[in-house]
């Protein structure tokens, strides 16, 4: 808005008034594009999006989350106006794709910005739309991609700042190492482990460390989708709980129903530890390795010692 | 015996009569289809369709609002069916032509803020899939633990139309000769639409909010296209309404092996698409019957007569037969 009122007015007048602005103690940014002392507004789709986006822009970016709520589905999130003036105002955003934040796009294209960056990253890790689980946080190859294509970003708006964005880089990449080797400690320390869940969210991390999940495929797409599954996949759940055919159950936080709450029932009176997943990183004391570290843990807990984490 | 066996084994997948889902299914889809299919002859005989039809929309408004607090679907939507009833009776339910209106008002709002909660509940809380359950129904994931409740509102509903069973059928004929005869008009009204709010609610959580106005309306204008006499009328009615369901269950059962496999196909539209079949054959052969009575030259049923002095009163031709 204060670009399109700018636009008539001569550049030395337009120079003058960022001063006065600046002096007024506002950030020009949006009107003038970045200056080496300005910040950077960028927006996460899911808050484990924008918690990464801060770690790399560290003090040079202000970044907001679209979802970070616990207590909401984001597979049925709708976007309310505040969201779609965050993300016209935003110079980087990075979104999830494979269908699970299309408002996103949605809203992008409604207010076109050629500067801004925007990171899908679907795109960035080059998957097809037919990608069936859209839980990409939870891949160990995810957020280091993502990581570098933010730095990448932000060195392009501001390339004054891009050493302290390649250094934050670094320790981010370092600080990934803890939970990366808590997956392989359980890989190799129980190794196809039986596994039963609710829905995919887990499951990418779930494959990284080598287990075997007993839930249907079917089962679990419907359970994420909210639509009713068939009674031949109830069965066949509830029989994994009844026989005691799997060591731990992944119950999705965010996308429960009555027959979640079902097969929640069934497997705490079959003994059965629980560990809950989640959509979006759980808030406040967690940062993205900090959560998917406390992820494994748990999952090792509930297998060597049978002892659910129901909430982070 | 084997032939016998392997026709069986066809008919009903593997593990259809020991899955926990389906046994719930029958039971709470069976008492459900029942309540509805008796208490619909009442609804198409007076001419409540679209009232039937708008408490079901009205149940959404309840159901959504249950999910919303976390309460279960079922309660939300038997009270605001109720209050929904109550509402289209205080409006104007009473003069046939303000009924109408008063229930697409009450109705329009009811839906609003089922909108209004429906959004509420997959913004701010944990509601995976509340609008397709609320819209088209769960038969499989009822608790068993529901099966009592779900008796004893189907016994409530029964016991309402039981009771009420000579007058309302009175009433339906004409409400001046019903009134002359002493009945309390209005207080059996107000009961029927009891009735009605709690049978559909009941089908809202298994088939769906905006299909219970099949199951209600369906099995009775089949029975009604049958027979005009309202004891047979009401037992064809349960009987068709209890073997829709069934089947339905079965063949949503089954669909799990057919494509996409894995993927069972939704109860709903089986038991919808059944009631159609039903009342096009019906209807079918309610038309055979009228052209092969007209071309014996038999007098046309067009003109019951003795209405009032039989035991068994019919039901007057226009609403029986439209």
């Amino acid at each position: 808005m204060p670009f399109q009122l700018l636009r008539g007015c001569g550049r030395a007048k337009v120079v003058a008034l960022c001063l006065a602005v600046t002096m007024l103690g506002c950030a020009c940014s949006s009107a003038s594009g970045v200056q080496s002392s300005g910040v950077i507004a960028a927006v996460g789709a899911e808050n484990e999006y924008a918690n990464v986006i801060g770690q790399i822009g560290g003090r040079y970016v202000e970044v907001t989350a679209v979802l970070s709520n616990p207590n909401t589905d984001p597979h049925s999130f709708e976007a309310s106006p505040s969201v779609a003036a965050e993300l016209s105002a935003a110079q980087l955003i990075v979104q999830n794709g494979v269908g699970y934040d299309t408002f996103m796009s949605t809203i992008e294209a409604a207010s076109p910005n050629p500067k801004r960056k925007v990171i899908d990253v679907q795109k960035t890790l080059g998957l097809p739309d037919s990608t069936p689980n859209p839980h990409l946080w939870y891949n160990p190859d995810t957020m280091p991609a993502v990581a570098k294509a933010i730095t990448r970003d932000l060195s392009g708006l501001d390339p004054a700042r891009a050493p302290y964005f390649r250094a934050n880089l670094a320790n981010f990449d370092r600080s990934l190492k803890p939970w990366l080797q808590a997956i392989a400690r359980f890989k190799a320390a129980h190794p196809h482990t039986p596994v039963a869940s609710t829905e995919p969210v887990a499951d990418y991390m779930l494959e990284a460390a080598g287990t075997d999940n007993a839930t249907p495929w079917a089962l679990q797409a419907d359970i994420m989708n909210g639509v009713d599954p068939a009674p031949e996949d109830i069965t066949l759940q509830d029989s994994l709980f009844t026989g005691h055919k799997v060591k731990v159950f992944l119950y999705n936080e965010q996308v429960a129903d009555s027959i979640t709450q079902s097969f929640l029932e069934l497997a705490k009176k079959n003994g059965i530890p629980v560990v809950g997943v989640y959509e979006t990183m759980p808030t406040p004391g967690y940062d993205y390795q900090t959560w998917m570290l406390a992820e494994v843990r748990a999952l090792a807990r509930a297998v060597a010692n049978k002892v659910s984490t129901e909430q982070l | 015996m084997t032939t016998v066996g392997a026709i069986l084994n066809g008919i009903f997948e593997p593990g259809f009569f020991t899955s926990g889902p389906v046994r719930v299914a029958l039971v709470v889809g069976g008492a459900v289809s029942l309540v509805s299919a008796v208490v619909g002859v009442f609804t198409v005989v007076r001419g409540q369709s679209f009232a039937g039809h708008s408490l079901g929309d009205l149940g959404t408004t309840g159901g959504s609002g249950a999910f919303l607090v976390g309460a279960n679907p079922l309660w939300g939507f038997v009270t605001f069916a109720i209050i929904g009833a109550g509402a289209m009776e205080l409006f104007g339910a009473r003069r046939p032509r303000g009924r109408d209106m008063a229930t697409g008002i009450v109705l329009g709002a009811g839906l609003g803020i089922a909108a209004l909660f429906l959004y509420l509940g997959t913004t701010e809380s944990n509601t995976t899939g509340a609008t397709i359950t609320i819209l088209f129904g769960s038969i499989f994931v009822i608790h068993a633990s529901m099966i009592p409740v779900f008796a004893l509102l189907s016994g409530l509903a029964l016991a309402i139309v039981g009771l009420l069973y000579r007058p309302l059928l009175l009433s339906a004929v004409s409400q001046d000769i019903a009134s002359a005869r002493g009945v309390p008009v209005r207080a059996v009204g107000i009961l029927y639409l009891l009735a009605m709010a709690v049978a559909v609610s009941l089908s809202c959580v298994t088939i769906g909010a905006i299909l219970s106005t099949a199951v209600l309306i369906g099995p009775a204008a089949a029975a009604l296209r049958m027979t005009k006499r309202p004891g047979l009328a009401i037992a064809w009615a349960a009987v068709i309404g209890l073997a829709v369901t069934w089947l339905g269950i079965l063949l949503a059962y089954d669909s799990y092996y057919w494509p996409p496999a894995g993927r069972g196909w939704p109860v709903s539209f089986f038991v919808v698409a059944l009631i159609l079949v039903v009342y096009l054959l019906a209807d079918l052969a309610s038309r055979e019957k009228a052209r092969r009575a007209g071309a014996q030259g038999v007098a046309s049923r067009k003109f019951p007569t003795g209405t009032a002095g039989r035991t068994q009163p019919s039901l007057p031709p226009v609403l029986g037969a439209e």
